[in-house]
């Protein structure tokens, strides 16, 4: 069954959600667990960064604090159930871009994700993120609202 | 975890697949499943009769003898893995509504299905019926490629 299961964490409470399911059936099924959050390139974040006070080094840093934040909120949660966790945060303008190439790469047999993200269930239908990954993902994708 | 699964099948190979995959799942998390096939009635337009060779009811008849196959296939599967399954058939113009209103009803909490079904250019649009069951299903949908 699934044996590697890949958790994109974005840190929305929608993400957590999906993460919970997929380490509660990562329990049920023995398998493990591969954490992963992407992180926005400050070129990406160019219509913003007028607004912004810091600069690219900053703004970097303050992006990967935050991505081992959320990973450390799902080692926790794997580590209470017993599964191996291991985690990952990347640079990239596509987060389903990512998501895929990690899933390739890590060999993993599932991907579990929310269907929405920070953006929330009001706005779209599906996360474009979401609806990217379901589009182009070999594995099958567990969807969870 | 997961204890009532709902099988949508379409008859095509991908749904099979989508098929195997939930029946594996229950196998390992004790569920049971319900498989459910959605005949799609022919639109009543008066002119067509004279344009097709078959009319309505044979039409219909032959689409329930197929989808029947295609349910004592998915059972036969379970029976083979211990898997507890009940099967229906359905008839909708939309099987969307009809797989949604299948979940509820019978308190599904998970739904395993195809990407997309026989219509659709393969792997370039997620099918419309898997689109508006993650949408709308309510619960959890593992979308097999």
């Amino acid at each position: 069954m699934f044996k590697h299961i890949l958790l994109p964490v974005d840190g929305s409470e929608l993400c957590m959600h999906a993460v919970r399911l997929g380490i509660e059936l990562a329990r049920t099924c023995r398998s493990r667990v591969f954490a992963l959050h992407v992180v926005a390139p400050y070129h990406a974040m160019a219509n913003v960064t007028e607004l912004l006070a810091v600069g690219e080094t900053a703004y970097t840093r303050e992006a990967f604090l935050h991505a081992e934040h959320y990973l450390l909120a799902v080692q926790t949660l794997a580590d209470s159930a017993g599964i191996e966790c291991r985690s990952d945060s990347v640079l990239n303008d596509h987060p389903h871009e990512a998501i895929l190439q990690t899933a390739h790469a890590q060999g993993c047999d599932l991907i579990v994700m929310a269907s929405h993200g920070w953006h929330g269930v009001t706005r779209l239908l599906l996360g474009s993120q979401t609806q990217e990954v379901l589009l182009e993902s070999d594995v099958p994708v567990l969807v969870c609202r | 975890m997961y204890q009532h699964i709902l099988l949508p099948i379409d008859g095509s190979a991908i749904s099979l697949r989508a098929a195997d995959a939930g029946i594996a799942l229950a196998a390992k998390l004790g569920a049971r499943v319900h498989a459910l096939h959605v005949v799609v009635p022919l639109p009543t337009i008066p002119f067509l009769d004279e344009i097709i060779a078959t009319s309505n009811f044979a039409y219909e008849d032959s689409a329930r003898v197929a989808g029947n196959r295609y349910l004592d296939d998915v059972c036969a599967r379970a029976k083979a893995a211990n898997v507890p399954c009940l099967s229906s058939l359905e008839s909708d113009a939309t099987p969307q509504r009809a797989i949604v209103a299948k979940a509820r009803l019978l308190g599904c909490d998970l739904i395993v299905m195809g990407c997309n079904g026989w219509r659709g250019l393969d792997r370039l649009l997620l099918g419309s019926a898997t689109q508006h069951v993650i949408v709308h299903g309510g619960v959890p949908v593992l979308v097999e490629r």
